[in-house]
């Protein structure tokens, strides 16, 4: 390993550190506005930190994934969400929320810990780098599908969907450089599940006049309609 | 090159269905593609039983016999659903061509990515192929466009997907473990199989969590089935025949392949974790049976009390990974043939409310038989398929020895089979309160017929081929 490299793996644990707080911040912004550019930071640092690890292995695979993720996550989805869903971001400003931010925080301490629990017997084997972006992705997985569960409009939803994205390439861009077709595979699929999802978010949008799907509760049991 | 064939036939499908010259053109498209793909895959799985191997590794393409017998089930079902839609759907579009149109599209692409899944050697592919499944099903949940409908595919697409994106998380896990092994290995299923014993065990125990959870969700395990019964209940029939009869038949085939992983990696017990997932499974599902208003979500139930019994299946050793099998197939055939009777039903009726329909075999008298009869198949009585495959489970695990599961799984599967002929009593006797008469489609009773025959034909003998195809799909499941 040379000295080049030698300095990334630091950088790589800081990048690692801001990209949790990124995830916490879009976890806990009360804001749609908010939402968005706590996810297009998460998938900066997530490009970041894919370069970094593309250097520190000699990986063209990973550069390739990089500049998958970078046309993807920062630029077309973002641009994606803003054309389609641009007065939904501007009018629902506030966000109801189920539990309140400093209850959440408290979970996304919890979490972490959790996720960091569960990869220690892991660790021994991971490659340099791994070290950071295994823990630090499993706990935006979970830290992610906490925020889907807590949120109740259509657009966070998406968007926590998407974070929890980013925190399983994030764990797997250090595990794994082999044949890029997963990655640019899965790259592709990002983007397409997101124009699905945003066409029928803006389909319910126009049915139900908003976009709170919290309030759709006609299915269930114990009731007869 | 059979294999390509398969998905080919269905995008040429989706693409004549999208031209406009006559409107009989899209759903003759989607008839005559259903049939020439379910000779197609009755042709591999001839192939296959027969002990040619169908692989083009190069390609990454291949088929073995688990594969085979999902393909088997995936072309049958196809068929039987491309049939259905064509007097069903013109008659829920109410002459809207458009819609009838674009459904037909979406439904032949929706075939072509079920198709694909098996015939992927490579797992991260497999795994894009199975998100492409909730991609391209999600308007077909939501055709309707009601609020309800619109409800169940959003939490459909939200938590499935979120499911599928940790299940990823576990394949990266299990690419790495082969890559520590054999870093130069081609990435496919039996490559990782190969590399399972040698893998951390940690690694396994890791990724196992994330992959069951993860296709579970889209499988339907409790307690991660909470989309199921409204995604499988809103869609339209012969799309309720394809989710709860093969798209989660699909998603499970991804646990069943890489299964060798983990019950070859020393120390974990897998077997154990299958069995008290799959009856935790069985057991919710025969309860929420029993309280059900809407029999489109009674047969959805049955498909979460159907995948629980085929999990813990798997945890009964070499017999219980030939029932696994077995009840894959039966149980895809027969639920989907318990949707296209209440199809029926719900045509004559207009309402998928239970408390509302009473002496169905007084003023419908086919759809209260059908219905009868497909209740009767589903809920495992004699002399129907899923009987004997039901059956071969518990025999399965009387071998094993495991009599605290025998007790606890045919404690559910009778609250189950009762749930199920209760809640259908209410429907068929009785007084009736109304006799609306809307006309069926002729279609409508052919197919029910038509996919009645394997049901029927498998509850009294299993053919030679196919008891060794389910012997080969059942070695898949070992090492």
């Amino acid at each position: 390993m040379g000295f080049v490299s030698g300095a990334l793996v630091p950088v790589n644990a800081f990048i690692g550190a801001l990209f949790l707080l990124s995830t916490i911040l879009l976890m806990a912004f009360r804001q749609v506005e908010g939402y968005m550019r706590y996810f297009i930071w998460q998938s900066v640092l997530l490009v970041l930190s894919t370069a970094d690890l593309a250097v520190i292995r000699g990986s063209p695979n990973l550069f390739i994934v990089a500049v998958i993720t970078l046309a993807a996550k920062v630029i077309m989805i973002p641009l994606l969400l803003r054309r389609v869903l641009h007065d939904e971001l501007r009018t629902r400003r506030e966000v109801e929320l189920v539990i309140n931010t400093q209850a959440s925080l408290l979970v996304a301490l919890l979490l972490s810990v959790m996720a960091y629990i569960l990869v220690i017997p892991v660790l021994p084997f991971a490659p340099s780098g791994a070290a950071v972006n295994l823990p630090v992705g499993l706990d935006v997985l979970l830290i992610g599908m906490y925020t889907l569960a807590i949120r109740r409009e259509a657009v966070p939803q998406m968007l926590a969907l998407m974070a929890i994205d980013n925190g399983v390439f994030y764990a797997g861009v250090s595990i794994t450089d082999s044949p890029a077709i997963i990655e640019l595979a899965a790259g592709l699929e990002g983007v397409m599940v997101v124009v699905v999802v945003t066409i029928l978010a803006r389909t319910i949008a126009q049915h139900i006049g908003s976009t709170a799907v919290g309030h759709m509760a006609t299915l269930k049991e114990g009731e007869s309609r | 090159m059979i294999l390509v064939a398969l998905p080919v036939t269905a995008l040429v499908a989706a693409a004549v269905a999208a031209l406009r010259p006559w409107t009989n053109l899209p759903r003759m498209a989607t008839a005559v593609a259903g049939v020439l793909e379910f000779l197609i895959t009755l042709d591999v799985a001839i192939r296959v039983g027969q002990g040619a191997t169908l692989q083009v590794p190069a390609a990454g393409i291949g088929v073995d016999g688990l594969a085979a017998v999902l393909l088997l089930l995936q072309g049958f079902v196809g068929m039987t659903a491309s049939l259905y839609s064509w007097g069903y759907i013109r008659q829920l579009t109410e002459a809207n061509r458009d819609r009838e149109r674009w459904y037909h599209v979406n439904l032949n692409l929706f075939l072509a990515s079920l198709f694909v899944v098996p015939l992927l050697l490579v797992p991260a592919l497999a795994w894009v192929a199975v998100e492409l499944t909730t991609v391209l099903s999600i308007f077909l949940v939501a055709l309707e466009n009601h609020h309800a409908a619109l409800e169940a595919a959003w939490k459909y697409a939200v938590i499935t997907i979120m499911g599928a994106t940790a299940a990823a998380l576990g394949i990266f896990l299990l690419l790495w473990g082969l890559s520590m092994r054999a870093p130069a290995a081609p990435q496919t299923w039996s490559a990782i199989i190969a590399a399972g014993p040698h893998m951390p065990a940690p690694l396994v125990r890791l990724a196992f969590v994330l992959i069951v959870i993860g296709f579970g969700t889209k499988v339907g395990f409790v307690p991660l089935h909470t989309w199921l019964p409204d995604a499988h209940s809103q869609a339209p029939t012969p799309v309720c025949a394809l989710l709860s009869g093969v798209e989660v038949s699909t998603a499970l085939y991804m646990i069943l392949r890489l299964w060798p992983v983990f019950t070859t990696s020393p120390g974990f017990p897998a077997a154990t974790w299958a069995i008290v997932i799959g009856l935790v499974s069985v057991g919710t599902a025969a309860f929420l049976l029993v309280q059900v208003h809407d029999y489109k979500r009674l047969f959805a139930f049955s498909t979460v009390e159907h995948m629980g019994i085929l999990l813990a299946a798997l945890g009964f050793g070499p017999l219980g990974a030939y029932a696994a099998i077995y009840q894959l197939l039966t149980h895809g055939l027969t639920k989907s043939l318990a949707f296209y009777t209440s199809g029926g039903v719900l045509i004559r009726t207009g309402t998928r409310d239970i408390s509302e329909i009473r002496g169905l075999m007084q003023f419908a008298p086919w759809e209260g038989w059908s219905l009868l009869l497909a209740g009767l198949a589903i809920a495992g009585a004699p002399p129907f398929a899923v009987f004997l495959s039901e059956f071969s489970v518990v025999r399965s695990a009387y071998a094993v020895h495991d009599y605290w599961a025998i007790g606890l799984l045919l404690g559910f599967l009778l609250i189950a089979f009762l749930g199920i002929l209760w809640q259908l009593t209410k429907m068929l006797f009785g007084t009736p309160h109304s006799d609306r008469r809307a006309r069926s489609p002729r279609s409508l009773p052919l197919t029910v017929v038509l996919s009645a025959v394997p049901v029927v034909l498998l509850g009294v003998y299993l053919p030679a081929p196919l008891h060794h195809l389910f012997q080969m799909a059942a070695m898949n499941l070992r090492r």
